[in-house]
């Protein structure tokens, strides 16, 4: 009822607006003659376009030009500014690089699925060049924070005002995080938690005692995938806040794989584990079909992996979590040689094959180098082939998403 | 038939049929809140269209009175919430037909009648041929200098040279894009 008047009330309005717009034409109109007063600028709208159609020609030009012609004139600068909200952006949904170099400029480097460079930007002023960058660009796939302070607050701040959706899957850290605190890094995350379904701190430098905690990761939704590990076996990490709650929390993970390895957490419990493996192994599954025989589709993989996590050992997770362990599981002591000395792996695994899914633990550093995601190189060339318009087309794998929904 | 006049001195009177004149949304609105009105015997008054302009959008009204109607989408303007979806519309693909392309005033000396006919179009609401005429434009302006566009779309550089560098420094990004 009360929309039907607010309609109404507009209409209403629109039609005294039209009412009042044909008397002041009528009334100009003398003897079938235009008299009176021309509006402003009515001659010189005849040589200069207007607002709307500006709009709507910047619309179809590709957004590298659409900055450059900022340098017009002011009203051009003005225009383009006020509307590129609204303009359409250029897709950048492979792999996105943040790192900083000696000079303190902060690089943007894109690539595309297989590594090839599409574009870079080296921004000297990382406030004002960012958030203009970020007016014209979408950010998608995998962002890698390198090199340097690639993810300082600045950085990260502009990325979580940034009115576009930056929508990235996987984020991964390596740089040097002591110019990050917990309140951009936890805003940051707010913000891509539609998105982010993996975050990985692999050799990140100075993370602060009280950076990475429950809170924090939590901040970033539901993640099928969560690695943190130092530059090197040999260095350690800080004392790390990540706990049992951040391990539950990924029991509900994606069907297809998922992925907790973590070193020097000492807040993550036996207890914690047979939580976890207790909720994983009662998760509701797709029930497969007992007479089909052909291909069972994927396999759901689950891999944890404790590294010089203090409370976690194979003794105590043994005595915690024996019990449910015990049945298709196999401790497994492995000796190898690793780097000149000998190493001892132990790992459990259990094996669902019914429900066609299996849960790895392990308490070697292993499983790290396994899933680190490495970066493509910045040094490459430009690869001049690949425009904005082969984009979807090249890379069909992006295709399924949602991007273009 | 509607009659639509000219902003001339005296006005240029054309008469259209109702259906073509409706592609322009302003004038349909008006038609529609003056429902009862004999508008065939009131001439409407275009106060900013001259007559060559008016000639050019009769023509083109005509020509695609019997198109079917745009697909309407509705345009978020000015949110400033973080609508996830706000920025993903892209634009759809604007196909100049090619009568249109005959149609449109492309010579460099008519210029100016194409932007008069693009003011016309937006005054009057004819999305379509904005579309085609924007898209025109803007593929002309495509991977022109600054100074060229400046030069075509008759702007004036009104920035002190001060201005000038500091802008330089600030787009200097998107040269890698």
């Amino acid at each position: 009822m009360v929309d039907l008047e607010v309609k109404v009330a507009r209409v209403q309005a629109e039609n005294d607006r039209l009412r009042r717009t044909l008397a002041d034409f009528s009334e100009r109109v003398v003897c079938g003659r235009l008299t009176g007063d021309l509006p402003d600028n009515f001659l010189e709208q005849f040589s200069q376009l207007p607002d709307r159609p500006l709009e709507q020609v910047l619309r179809f030009l590709p957004a590298r030009q659409v900055v450059q012609m900022r340098h017009v004139s002011r009203r051009f600068n003005h225009l383009i500014r006020k509307s590129s909200k609204t303009m359409p952006k250029m897709k950048r949904d492979g792999i996105v690089v943040f790192r900083s170099n000696k000079a303190g400029e902060l690089i943007v480097g894109w690539f595309n699925y297989r590594n090839k460079k599409i574009a870079e930007a080296t921004l000297a002023d990382h406030g004002i060049a960012l958030s203009e960058l970020l007016r014209f660009i979408h950010i998608g796939g995998r962002m890698h924070f390198s090199d340097g302070f690639s993810a300082t607050d600045e950085v990260l701040n502009q990325l979580s005002i940034a009115w576009l959706t930056i929508r990235p899957e996987v984020l991964v850290f390596s740089g040097d995080l002591s110019h990050t605190s917990r309140d951009s890094l936890k805003a940051f995350f707010v913000k891509v938690e539609p998105f982010v379904t993996q975050i990985q701190f692999q050799g990140a430098c100075n993370i602060a005692d009280s950076l990475l905690s429950d809170d924090v990761i939590g901040a970033a939704g539901q993640l099928d995938g969560l690695m943190i590990t130092s530059v090197s076996s040999g260095s350690e990490l800080p004392n790390l806040n990540i706990g049992d709650d951040t391990l539950l929390s990924m029991v509900d993970a994606g069907d297809v794989s998922s992925y907790f390895l973590v070193m020097d957490c000492s807040s993550i419990t036996p207890g914690g584990i047979r939580a976890f493996v207790e909720k994983w192994m009662k998760k509701e599954r797709p029930q497969l079909d007992a007479n089909y025989s052909g291909f069972r589709g994927l396999l759901e993989a689950c891999d944890l992996a404790f590294y010089k996590c203090a409370n976690v050992t194979p003794a105590t997770v043994e005595e915690a979590c024996g019990d449910l362990l015990e049945e298709g599981t196999m401790a497994e002591s492995y000796v190898g040689f690793g780097g000149g000395k000998k190493v001892e792996r132990v790992q459990y695994i259990i094996q669902c094959p019914s429900s066609n899914c299996r849960l790895g633990i392990v308490f070697s550093d292993y499983l790290f180098n396994c899933y680190c995601k490495y970066e493509p190189m910045l040094e490459d060339e430009i690869d001049d082939y690949y425009d904005d318009h082969d984009l979807d087309d090249l890379d069909p794998e992006i295709e399924h998403d949602d991007f273009d929904a | 038939m509607i009659q639509l006049c000219s902003n001339d001195d005296p006005p240029v009177s054309f008469t259209v049929p109702r259906k073509a004149v409706e592609l322009s949304k302003t004038i349909k609105t008006m038609l529609e809140d003056l429902e009862g009105f004999d508008m065939e015997q009131t001439p409407i008054p275009l106060p900013n269209v001259d007559a060559p302009t008016l000639e050019l959008i009769v023509k083109w009204v005509e020509q695609h009175q019997d198109d079917p109607p745009p697909v309407e989408k509705p345009r978020v303007e000015d949110d400033d919430s973080d609508d996830s979806d706000a920025d993903d519309d892209q634009e759809p693909e604007v196909v100049i037909p090619e009568w249109d392309k005959k149609f449109l005033p492309t010579d460099d000396e008519q210029k100016n009648q194409l932007f008069k006919l693009l003011n016309a179009a937006n005054y009057l609401e004819i999305k379509p041929l904005l579309d085609i005429g924007c898209k025109y434009v803007a593929d002309k302006i495509s991977g022109q200098t600054v100074e060229w566009v400046r030069d075509y779309l008759n702007m004036e550089n009104d920035y002190t040279p001060e201005e000038e560098a500091k802008l330089k420094e600030e787009i200097a990004w998107a040269e890698g894009l």
